[in-house]
Protein backbone atom coordinates (compact mmCIF):
# COMPACT_ATOMS: atom_id res chain seq x y z
CA UNK A 1 0.00 0.00 0.00
CA UNK A 2 1.44 3.24 -1.20
CA UNK A 3 1.10 6.48 0.72
CA UNK A 4 0.46 9.95 -0.58
CA UNK A 5 2.05 13.33 0.59
CA UNK A 6 -0.48 16.05 -0.34
CA UNK A 7 1.60 19.40 -1.13
CA UNK A 8 -0.50 22.82 -1.13
CA UNK A 9 1.04 25.83 -2.36
CA UNK A 10 -1.48 28.95 -0.78
CA UNK A 11 -0.07 31.54 -2.79
CA UNK A 12 -1.22 30.22 -6.11
CA UNK A 13 -3.74 27.38 -5.17
CA UNK A 14 -2.45 24.29 -6.62
CA UNK A 15 -2.36 20.62 -4.99
CA UNK A 16 0.45 18.96 -5.90
CA UNK A 17 1.58 15.07 -4.55
CA UNK A 18 4.10 12.60 -4.51
CA UNK A 19 3.34 9.10 -3.62
CA UNK A 20 6.04 6.67 -2.27
CA UNK A 21 5.95 3.07 -2.07
CA UNK A 22 7.53 0.05 -1.49
CA UNK A 23 8.12 -2.42 -4.41
CA UNK A 24 10.15 -5.17 -5.63
CA UNK A 25 11.67 -5.33 -8.77
CA UNK A 26 14.26 -7.07 -10.63
CA UNK A 27 16.02 -3.62 -11.49
CA UNK A 28 17.78 -3.18 -15.24
CA UNK A 29 21.57 -3.10 -15.75
CA UNK A 30 21.45 0.85 -15.81
CA UNK A 31 19.95 0.63 -11.86
CA UNK A 32 22.07 -2.06 -10.49
CA UNK A 33 24.35 -4.94 -11.80
CA UNK A 34 22.68 -7.95 -10.84
CA UNK A 35 20.40 -7.72 -14.22
CA UNK A 36 21.66 -11.03 -14.94
CA UNK A 37 20.27 -12.63 -12.04
CA UNK A 38 16.64 -13.40 -11.26
CA UNK A 39 17.12 -11.64 -7.77
CA UNK A 40 14.47 -8.95 -6.99
CA UNK A 41 15.32 -5.85 -5.12
CA UNK A 42 13.21 -4.30 -2.77
CA UNK A 43 13.21 -0.32 -2.24
CA UNK A 44 10.80 2.75 -2.06
CA UNK A 45 9.71 4.02 -5.13
CA UNK A 46 8.58 8.42 -5.15
CA UNK A 47 6.69 9.06 -8.09
CA UNK A 48 4.49 12.42 -8.83
CA UNK A 49 2.55 14.22 -11.38
CA UNK A 50 3.71 17.38 -11.05
CA UNK A 51 6.09 19.36 -13.29
CA UNK A 52 9.42 21.27 -12.72
CA UNK A 53 9.58 25.24 -12.85
CA UNK A 54 10.51 24.27 -16.76
CA UNK A 55 7.61 21.99 -16.99
CA UNK A 56 9.72 18.79 -17.47
CA UNK A 57 7.70 15.50 -15.77
CA UNK A 58 10.34 14.20 -12.65
CA UNK A 59 11.60 11.23 -13.42
CA UNK A 60 10.98 8.38 -10.45
CA UNK A 61 12.91 8.47 -7.11
CA UNK A 62 14.56 5.67 -5.88
CA UNK A 63 15.63 4.46 -2.47
CA UNK A 64 17.71 1.22 -1.62
CA UNK A 65 18.17 1.62 1.99
CA UNK A 66 18.86 4.65 4.40
CA UNK A 67 22.43 5.29 3.14
CA UNK A 68 21.26 5.50 -0.26
CA UNK A 69 20.49 9.37 -0.47
CA UNK A 70 18.40 11.89 -2.22
CA UNK A 71 21.64 13.12 -4.25
CA UNK A 72 23.12 10.62 -6.36
CA UNK A 73 22.96 8.51 -3.04
CA UNK A 74 25.87 10.26 -1.96
CA UNK A 75 24.53 13.64 -0.11
CA UNK A 76 21.22 14.54 1.76
CA UNK A 77 19.13 17.15 -0.21
CA UNK A 78 18.06 19.50 2.37
CA UNK A 79 21.57 19.88 4.25
CA UNK A 80 25.08 19.26 3.34
CA UNK A 81 25.49 16.13 5.43
CA UNK A 82 26.39 12.35 3.94
CA UNK A 83 24.84 10.90 6.88
CA UNK A 84 22.32 8.06 6.25
CA UNK A 85 18.58 8.90 7.15
CA UNK A 86 17.95 7.99 10.81
CA UNK A 87 14.64 5.78 9.51
CA UNK A 88 12.08 5.51 6.96
CA UNK A 89 10.42 9.27 7.86
CA UNK A 90 13.35 11.12 7.75
CA UNK A 91 14.11 9.22 4.27
CA UNK A 92 10.82 10.06 3.02
CA UNK A 93 11.27 13.86 4.30
CA UNK A 94 14.45 14.25 2.59
CA UNK A 95 13.22 13.05 -0.64
CA UNK A 96 10.17 15.35 -1.05
CA UNK A 97 12.19 18.30 -0.03
CA UNK A 98 13.72 17.25 -3.02
CA UNK A 99 11.22 16.82 -5.28
CA UNK A 100 10.00 20.32 -3.92
CA UNK A 101 13.08 22.26 -4.15
CA UNK A 102 14.87 21.12 -6.35
CA UNK A 103 19.09 20.93 -6.10
CA UNK A 104 21.81 22.85 -7.99
CA UNK A 105 23.99 20.81 -10.33
CA UNK A 106 26.80 19.35 -7.97
CA UNK A 107 25.18 20.68 -5.06
CA UNK A 108 27.27 19.88 -2.09
CA UNK A 109 29.63 18.13 -4.29
CA UNK A 110 27.24 15.46 -4.87
CA UNK A 111 27.67 15.26 -8.79
CA UNK A 112 24.26 15.59 -9.57
CA UNK A 113 23.25 17.75 -12.20
CA UNK A 114 20.58 20.20 -11.91
CA UNK A 115 17.04 19.64 -10.75
CA UNK A 116 14.65 22.84 -10.69
CA UNK A 117 11.93 22.95 -8.20
CA UNK A 118 8.45 21.80 -8.87
CA UNK A 119 6.14 23.71 -10.17
CA UNK A 120 3.73 25.17 -7.76
CA UNK B 1 3.00 -3.17 -1.68
CA UNK B 2 5.43 -5.55 -2.51
CA UNK B 3 4.31 -9.14 -1.78
CA UNK B 4 6.65 -12.40 -1.57
CA UNK B 5 5.39 -15.63 -3.08
CA UNK B 6 6.58 -18.66 -1.45
CA UNK B 7 6.00 -22.12 -2.65
CA UNK B 8 5.26 -25.46 -0.40
CA UNK B 9 5.68 -28.72 -2.19
CA UNK B 10 4.33 -30.74 0.23
CA UNK B 11 1.17 -28.82 0.50
CA UNK B 12 1.01 -27.60 -2.90
CA UNK B 13 0.26 -24.26 -1.87
CA UNK B 14 1.87 -20.74 -2.01
CA UNK B 15 1.91 -18.19 1.66
CA UNK B 16 2.72 -14.83 0.90
CA UNK B 17 4.99 -12.29 2.69
CA UNK B 18 3.24 -9.24 2.77
CA UNK B 19 5.28 -5.66 2.99
CA UNK B 20 3.13 -2.56 3.52
CA UNK B 21 4.26 1.05 3.79
CA UNK B 22 1.78 2.74 5.91
CA UNK B 23 1.91 6.35 7.28
CA UNK B 24 0.07 7.40 11.23
CA UNK B 25 1.15 8.92 14.56
CA UNK B 26 3.15 6.72 16.66
CA UNK B 27 4.02 8.04 19.43
CA UNK B 28 2.17 9.64 22.69
CA UNK B 29 3.88 12.99 22.05
CA UNK B 30 2.29 16.29 21.84
CA UNK B 31 3.31 17.18 18.56
CA UNK B 32 1.57 14.82 16.69
CA UNK B 33 4.46 13.77 14.01
CA UNK B 34 3.56 11.41 11.57
CA UNK B 35 5.50 8.80 11.15
CA UNK B 36 6.15 6.30 8.04
CA UNK B 37 6.93 3.04 8.76
CA UNK B 38 7.06 -0.65 6.70
CA UNK B 39 4.74 -3.59 8.09
CA UNK B 40 5.71 -6.89 7.33
CA UNK B 41 3.27 -9.88 8.00
CA UNK B 42 2.64 -13.47 5.98
CA UNK B 43 -0.22 -16.18 6.27
CA UNK B 44 2.71 -19.03 7.07
CA UNK B 45 1.89 -20.60 10.63
CA UNK B 46 3.74 -21.36 13.17
CA UNK B 47 4.68 -24.92 14.39
CA UNK B 48 2.51 -25.08 16.68
CA UNK B 49 -0.28 -23.51 14.35
CA UNK B 50 -0.43 -20.11 15.15
CA UNK B 51 -0.01 -16.57 13.56
CA UNK B 52 3.48 -14.62 12.88
CA UNK B 53 2.92 -11.51 14.38
CA UNK B 54 3.00 -8.30 12.36
CA UNK B 55 6.34 -6.71 12.76
CA UNK B 56 6.83 -2.94 12.55
CA UNK B 57 10.02 -1.91 10.76
CA UNK B 58 10.83 2.31 10.89
CA UNK B 59 14.54 1.49 10.10
CA UNK B 60 17.13 -1.22 9.39
CA UNK B 61 17.93 -1.57 12.69
CA UNK B 62 14.38 -3.58 13.25
CA UNK B 63 15.41 -7.26 11.88
CA UNK B 64 13.37 -10.21 12.35
CA UNK B 65 14.49 -11.74 16.11
CA UNK B 66 18.07 -13.33 16.00
CA UNK B 67 19.53 -11.31 12.85
CA UNK B 68 21.65 -8.27 12.59
CA UNK B 69 21.34 -4.85 11.19
CA UNK B 70 20.35 -4.74 7.70
CA UNK B 71 22.37 -2.74 4.94
CA UNK B 72 19.78 -2.22 2.88
CA UNK B 73 15.76 -2.99 2.27
CA UNK B 74 16.61 -5.97 0.03
CA UNK B 75 18.53 -7.42 2.54
CA UNK B 76 15.91 -6.77 5.20
CA UNK B 77 12.99 -8.61 3.30
CA UNK B 78 15.10 -11.33 2.64
CA UNK B 79 15.78 -11.59 6.44
CA UNK B 80 12.21 -11.69 7.31
CA UNK B 81 11.49 -14.37 4.56
CA UNK B 82 14.07 -16.58 5.75
CA UNK B 83 12.85 -16.07 9.46
CA UNK B 84 9.24 -16.71 8.68
CA UNK B 85 10.44 -20.23 6.48
CA UNK B 86 12.85 -21.50 9.06
CA UNK B 87 10.77 -20.25 12.32
CA UNK B 88 7.89 -22.47 10.37
CA UNK B 89 10.33 -25.37 9.70
CA UNK B 90 8.63 -25.13 5.75
CA UNK B 91 11.83 -26.92 5.21
CA UNK B 92 10.83 -30.18 7.24
CA UNK B 93 9.57 -33.11 5.76
CA UNK B 94 5.96 -33.88 7.72
CA UNK B 95 4.95 -36.87 5.32
CA UNK B 96 6.41 -40.01 7.35
CA UNK B 97 7.37 -42.78 5.12
CA UNK B 98 10.40 -41.08 3.91
CA UNK B 99 13.80 -41.78 5.90
CA UNK B 100 15.99 -39.59 4.29
CA UNK B 101 15.90 -36.08 5.84
CA UNK B 102 17.17 -33.88 2.62
CA UNK B 103 15.58 -31.77 1.06
CA UNK B 104 13.69 -28.65 2.09
CA UNK B 105 9.90 -28.70 0.08
CA UNK B 106 9.93 -24.68 0.10
CA UNK B 107 11.14 -21.97 -2.36
CA UNK B 108 11.00 -18.39 -2.59
CA UNK B 109 11.19 -15.79 -5.23
CA UNK B 110 13.85 -13.73 -3.70
CA UNK B 111 17.43 -14.00 -3.36
CA UNK B 112 18.62 -15.18 0.45
CA UNK B 113 21.50 -13.68 1.81
CA UNK B 114 22.04 -12.76 5.46
CA UNK B 115 23.54 -13.94 8.47
CA UNK B 116 21.85 -15.06 12.11
CA UNK B 117 23.04 -14.01 14.91
CA UNK B 118 23.28 -12.37 18.47
CA UNK B 119 20.79 -9.20 19.57
CA UNK B 120 18.07 -7.93 17.29
CA UNK B 121 15.42 -5.33 18.40
CA UNK B 122 12.15 -6.54 16.41
CA UNK B 123 9.14 -4.41 17.16
CA UNK B 124 5.93 -6.53 16.95
CA UNK B 125 2.96 -4.67 16.56
CA UNK B 126 1.04 -7.29 17.87
CA UNK B 127 0.97 -11.18 18.57
CA UNK B 128 -1.45 -12.44 17.06
CA UNK B 129 -3.07 -16.05 18.78
CA UNK B 130 -5.25 -17.61 16.23
CA UNK B 131 -5.45 -21.19 16.12
CA UNK B 132 -6.08 -23.29 12.75
CA UNK B 133 -3.43 -25.22 11.27
CA UNK B 134 -2.57 -24.41 7.76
Amino acid sequence: MAITIPIYSNVNALSRSITVDFVGDILAADNKANVSSTNKTYYFKFTTGARDTDGIAFDPKLSLGLSDLALGGVKQSSSNTANAYADVSSMVIDYTYDFIYGHTANQYSSGVAEQKPMQL
Amino acid sequence: MATIQIYHQEENRFYQVTVNLSSAVLHDTDDAVIDNYLTISTNIRKTDGTAFGTFRVTDLTDVPPGYTTASDWTELINDYTEYFITEAEMGQSSSSSSSSSSSSSWMYSSSSSSSSSSSSSSSELYSSSSSSSS
